[in-house]
């Protein structure tokens, strides 16, 4: 079956404004990725275009050397470089055999650039990210 | 037009890329070549996305070839060229049959989109949708295989210079063991012989994947070659100078006795000793 389970995208906040077509039709652009325990899945510094959804197993964040954090089934990363095109700000390193789903900058973009109801929902999700950020 | 064919049939590298039309152009000239197909770069993408139609394709179509198989990207930039992404995409050795296929093309998909081939992308100036083509091939059981530059790439002699291993040609490719060197005049006289010094081949495993397996240690220092598998080298060589034309970089393996053509590119630079 193509495409990212739709429940798990929900839980994540970049495509929380979106309704059940809009998240159908970003779900369906994601590809299945697999990773063996011990593989680096993004390199702090390097560029990316890609934003990963974990369906199973675990991986670490890690900036700088420093361990930050664990993260699990439903954990993602790597949203913000589909929108700003800049370098990793972590390395995250596969701690057992992963499984994610990813989506590419190449069919994410085309997606929000022809669809404005979703480039504008996006852009509230965004700025309720600001606003959470500017407050705390 | 198709986006799946036998390696004989690919004509187009904005469709295949080079790879695939290298070889599709050598086995249209009669040189021996493993048989394959060719897979564009939206079929690929198609199989990656986990699209049945596109999958069933690619298992009905190549699952007659048997196995195992080598699969390798076949990169298609703005030039039709995949030379400058050598090394940045995946390849997969010893794949069992068509039917892993799906899980080899998407793995081969990723690694053009993976953190690395996109840093070397915007590095050199092409941060753009990359389209990798695919090109799948029985996977042969060598007894030795390695490279061959039909002309000194150093000094520009008009010479045979050859590099050979023990098993398959990752071997000497990856730069995992010193292997046996060798110089052949365009007349088939060996000017020398060398002897490397190999204590691993790679070869397949049973279950898929290669592995890095022990050489006996009589064979670590022996040739891999002998003068007449140097004089077949030297006959392939002049058969792919007469296809693609001189100065060219060639994979090759022996396999039961027989010399394979297994990729064959332009020398990037040839020196000279004026």
């Amino acid at each position: 079956m193509p495409g990212a389970p739709v429940d798990e995208l929900r839980n994540v906040p970049l495509f929380a404004g979106l309704d059940d077509d809009e998240l159908a039709g970003v779900a369906v652009l994601f590809k299945e990725r697999h990773f063996a325990a011990g593989e680096t899945v993004v390199k702090e510094g390097a560029d990316g275009a890609a934003f990963f959804l974990i369906v199973s197993g675990e991986a670490t964040v890690a900036v700088r050397g420093a361990g930050r954090a664990s993260l699990g089934p439903g954990d993602h990363f790597g949203e913000i470089a589909l929108i700003d095109e800049d370098v990793r700000s972590a390395t995250i390193t596969a701690t057992t055999d992963l499984v994610c789903y990813g989506l590419t900058l190449w069919e994410f973009r085309p997606l929000v650039v022809e669809n404005g109801e979703i480039g504008w929902k996006l852009m509230q999700s965004l700025a309720r990210k600001l606003r959470s950020a500017e407050i705390s | 037009m198709s986006e799946l064919v036998a390696l004989e049939e690919a004509t187009d590298t904005s469709v295949f890329g080079s790879k695939a039309v290298g070889l599709g152009e050598a086995l249209r000239n009669g040189l021996r070549v493993p048989p394959g197909f060719a897979l564009a770069g939206p079929l690929v993408e198609a199989v990656a996305s986990s699209e049945d139609a596109a999958i069933e394709q690619v298992v009905a179509t190549i699952g007659p070839l048997g196995g195992p198989l080598a699969v390798r990207s076949s990169a298609v930039d703005e030039d039709g060229s995949d030379a400058s992404f050598a090394g940045q995409h995946l390849t997969l050795l010893n794949v069992p049959s068509a039917a892993e296929l799906a899980g080899s093309l998407r793995e081969i998909w990723w690694s053009a989109n993976s953190d690395s081939a996109i840093t070397y992308r915007k590095r050199v100036g092409l941060f753009t949708r990359p389209s990798v083509a695919v090109v799948v091939q029985r996977l042969l059981d060598p007894e030795s295989a390695g490279v061959m530059f039909t002309c000194n790439p150093i000094t520009g002699a008009d010479e045979r210079m050859i590099e050979a291993a023990w098993g398959l040609g990752e071997a000497v490719v990856a730069g995992l063991v010193i292997p046996d060197s060798f110089r052949v005049a365009r007349d088939g006289q060996v000017l020398e012989r060398r002897a490397g010094l190999k204590r691993i081949a790679v070869r397949s495993l049973p279950t898929g994947g290669t592995v890095e397996a022990d050489v006996l240690p009589e064979l670590v220092e022996r040739l891999c070659l002998d003068d007449s598998q140097l004089e077949k080298l030297n006959e392939l060589a002049l058969r792919c100078e007469e296809v693609y034309g001189r100065d060219r970089d060639i994979e090759w393996a022996v396999a039961d006795g027989t010399v394979y053509l297994l990729q064959c590119r332009a020398v990037t630079r040839v020196g000279t000793t004026a």
